[in-house]
């Protein structure tokens, strides 16, 4: 899993993509998700975007979970999707829901990837599952 | 019982190494309150007046004695000598220490316990009948596939941050003794036409403070496809439930806000651009190997001549207690924890032992806890039956009431919980004594009542013939009675008697409602049909007279 800021991008909130979408689209441009946002009014533009960012700041809100879902599954996108503002404590469910990269909020500055890998067995089918024993395959 | 694989007990402790670096996170202030709280409710812990509580699963309420035998030792151990078995298949430990946290979990986990999603908002036990597997009218035991889904929800990536608590029951036979029009998310397996097994499909029901009956939103969906229509149900709960105001967290207001038709249009959509993923699909071959788990371990026996005792308590408890198991020669034993005088569901550790030596020299190692607070011995052979009475005797564990009216359903109250508004065990037992001085206790036959401290109706009072919820008026606890609720087939939450009740009067009121029923009921018949037929008023005029 990438934590990396290797490429950065403006990110625009889901109205203002919008917008500027109807108007001359600007590459570089992405897309950041708020918790309350409808990840399908995205459905004409979504495959413009090379990123769309999800923001993980509220550590009781685990919508971000399913838009992802839908935007994978549903919306078949297939650019880069970012978690920003992670809690380390979420990790071990960000690893696993279909996010390629995140940035962890600064508090957890002195915490690196490990700290999140307590498990080596899981019990359901994920967008990723490396490395874990699917224990729900076994017959 | 399920049987634990290597890599289940490893998962248990790989749970609680993560949950050991967030506990000492927590005392070393890297976690807020409201981080840690989300966690440690997330791990069965909760904070409570005096004291931590941790609450653990007992999945669809099955105990082995080995089990049985370390809840005592940790009853000992960390708590005050007690547990307190739930409504909704747990038992609770009121007195824990934080700093002795580890020590409990890894005591716990020596015998296959846990405390995982016990709490917080998250999918939380399954619960099924306890008497799964030994019922007669069953269309398929519920448990396997309540410890699928249980599997499957546990951790699970997308939805382990729900808007608020998601509680699924899942009802194997015909009558419905678990009551999942009350849960999140019901259940009831059923066949179809064609003669295959699969769901009829329940949501949106509670009872708390807006009690709800949870209407059908699916008549069937065939056994493979329920963990894809589950998680349909809870993406779409994911993404449209309040997050916002603490009072309107649950589906229930999710479902009347939408309106039962949109909402079930926004599963099925989801649905059906899901469920054709194989990866979602119910594996069957784990779900037959876990069926082997939970066959009754008995063949039929033709018993041999049984000598009738004339013990006349014998008598009793055994026509209260005693009832057939759908294998020729066996019984299934109810103990009841609601003694007289003592808390309902609570259990000391000396009983919790002796439980444990019963169960494996009686019914072959295994109890199960009921939503009524008991303990349920399910493979009792016949002419054993008056020696485990002697047994449960000397232990104070044969109290005759099970299905009479001393059988109070109680919740732990204000004297254990931080959320209550008024005390429950105490009325509990003031009811009790009144009944045994009276002398009424045998004559009213079945009848229920259950109290809950606070409109969270942990005691499920809204089902009862009489619920009293507590309700606090200034200095003193008030209860607002209700009437004529009921589980099984026809469901019915209780009507409102009238006003309020203050404490000091309403273990009077519950005798008059209970002399009304008495003077009233023709041959037969119960409280529910008895209320049927005569209505509120009679109960009104008694006691508001
Ligand atoms: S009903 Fe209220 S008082 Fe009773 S246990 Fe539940 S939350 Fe506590």
């Amino acid at each position: 899993m990438l934590n990396s800021k290797e490429k950065t991008y403006k990110l625009l909130h889901i109205e203002q993509w919008l917008i500027e979408k109807s108007g001359d689209s600007n590459e570089t441009n992405g897309i950041l998700v708020r918790p309350t946002d409808d990840v399908e009014s995205l459905f004409v533009t979504l495959k413009q975007a090379p990123l769309v960012a999800f923001d993980f700041n509220n550590f009781d809100d685990g919508r971000s979970y399913s838009q992802v879902k839908l935007l994978k599954k549903r919306l078949g996108y297939q650019g880069e999707i970012r978690a920003l503002n992670v809690h380390i404590d979420h990790l071990q469910f960000i690893f696993r829901s279909g996010i390629d990269s995140y940035e962890l909020l600064p508090e957890y500055k002195q915490y690196n990837e490990d700290y999140a890998i307590d498990f080596s067995i899981c019990y359901q089918a994920a967008e990723n599952n490396s490395g874990l024993i699917e224990q729900h395959k076994f017959g | 019982m399920y049987k634990y694989h290597d890599n289940d007990t490893k998962f248990i402790d790989q749970r609680h190494n993560q949950f050991k670096k967030q506990v000492t996170r927590y005392f070393d202030n890297e976690l807020s309150d409201d981080q840690f709280r989300s966690i440690r409710l997330r791990n069965g812990l909760y904070q409570e007046l005096h004291a931590y509580m941790l609450r653990v699963l007992i999945p669809y309420g099955s105990l082995n004695s080995k089990q049985l035998n370390q809840l005592g030792l940790i009853a000992d151990k960390y708590d005050r000598g007690y547990g307190h078995f739930t409504t909704r298949q747990n038992i609770q430990f009121n007195w824990i220490d934080l700093s002795q946290i580890n020590s409990i979990i890894a005591d716990l986990a020596k015998v296959n316990m846990h405390a995982i999603q016990s709490s917080g908002k998250t999918v939380r036990n399954i619960s099924a009948d306890p008497l799964s597997g030994i019922r007669k009218d069953e269309v398929a035991d519920a448990r396997p596939y309540c410890e699928l889904i249980r599997q499957w929800f546990t951790l699970h990536p997308e939805f382990s941050w729900l808007p608020g608590k998601f509680k699924i029951a899942i009802n194997g036979s015909e009558n419905d003794e678990i009551g999942i029009q009350f849960n999140d998310l019901g259940l009831q397996l059923v066949l179809n036409d064609k003669h295959e097994l699969g769901f009829s499909v329940y949501a949106g029901g509670g009872l708390g403070a807006a009690p709800m009956l949870a209407p059908k939103i699916k008549s069937f969906v065939p056994e493979i496809d329920i963990l894809s229509y589950i998680e349909s149900v809870l993406r779409v709960y994911n993404l449209y439930g309040k997050r916002d105001n603490d009072k309107r967290l649950r589906i229930k207001f999710l479902v009347k806000r939408l309106g039962i038709e949109k909402f079930h249009d926004l599963v099925e959509k989801d649905w059906l651009s899901s469920r054709d993923d194989d990866e979602i699909k119910l594996n069957i071959s784990k779900l037959d190997k876990i069926k082997k788990d939970f066959i009754a371990p008995i063949k039929p026996i033709t018993s041999k001549n049984i000598e009738q005792r004339v013990d006349f308590n014998y008598t009793i408890w055994k026509s209260n207690n005693v009832s057939d198991n759908k294998v020729k020669g066996y019984s299934i034993v109810s103990v009841s924890l609601t003694q007289i005088g003592s808390a309902p569901g609570n259990i000391d550790s000396d009983q919790l032992r002796h439980l444990s030596a019963l169960a494996s020299k009686y019914s072959l190692n295994e109890v199960r806890t009921t939503k009524n607070q008991d303990i349920v011995f399910p493979y009792v052979r016949n002419e054993d039956l008056y020696e485990l009475w002697q047994q449960l005797e000397m232990f104070d564990l044969s109290s005759p009431h099970n299905s009479t009216f001393a059988h109070i359903v109680s919740c732990p109250g204000a004297d254990y919980c931080s959320l209550a508004k008024a005390v429950s065990i105490p009325v509990s037992k003031r009811i009790q004594n009144r009944f045994i001085e009276n002398g009424l206790l045998f004559e009213i036959g079945e009848l229920n009542l259950h109290i809950s401290g606070c409109e969270n109706s942990c005691a499920h009072h809204h089902v009862a013939d009489i619920g009293l919820l507590g309700l606090n008026k200034g200095k003193e606890d008030y209860y607002q009675i209700t009437l004529g609720g009921r589980t099984k087939n026809d469901t019915k939450l209780g009507k409102k008697l009238g006003r309020a009740i203050a404490s000091v009067d309403v273990v009077d009121a519950v005798e008059k409602i209970v002399n009304v029923y008495v003077n009233n009921k023709q041959q037969g018949e119960n409280f529910n049909q008895l209320f049927n037929r005569i209505g509120i008023k009679l109960f009104k005029e008694a006691v508001y007279a």
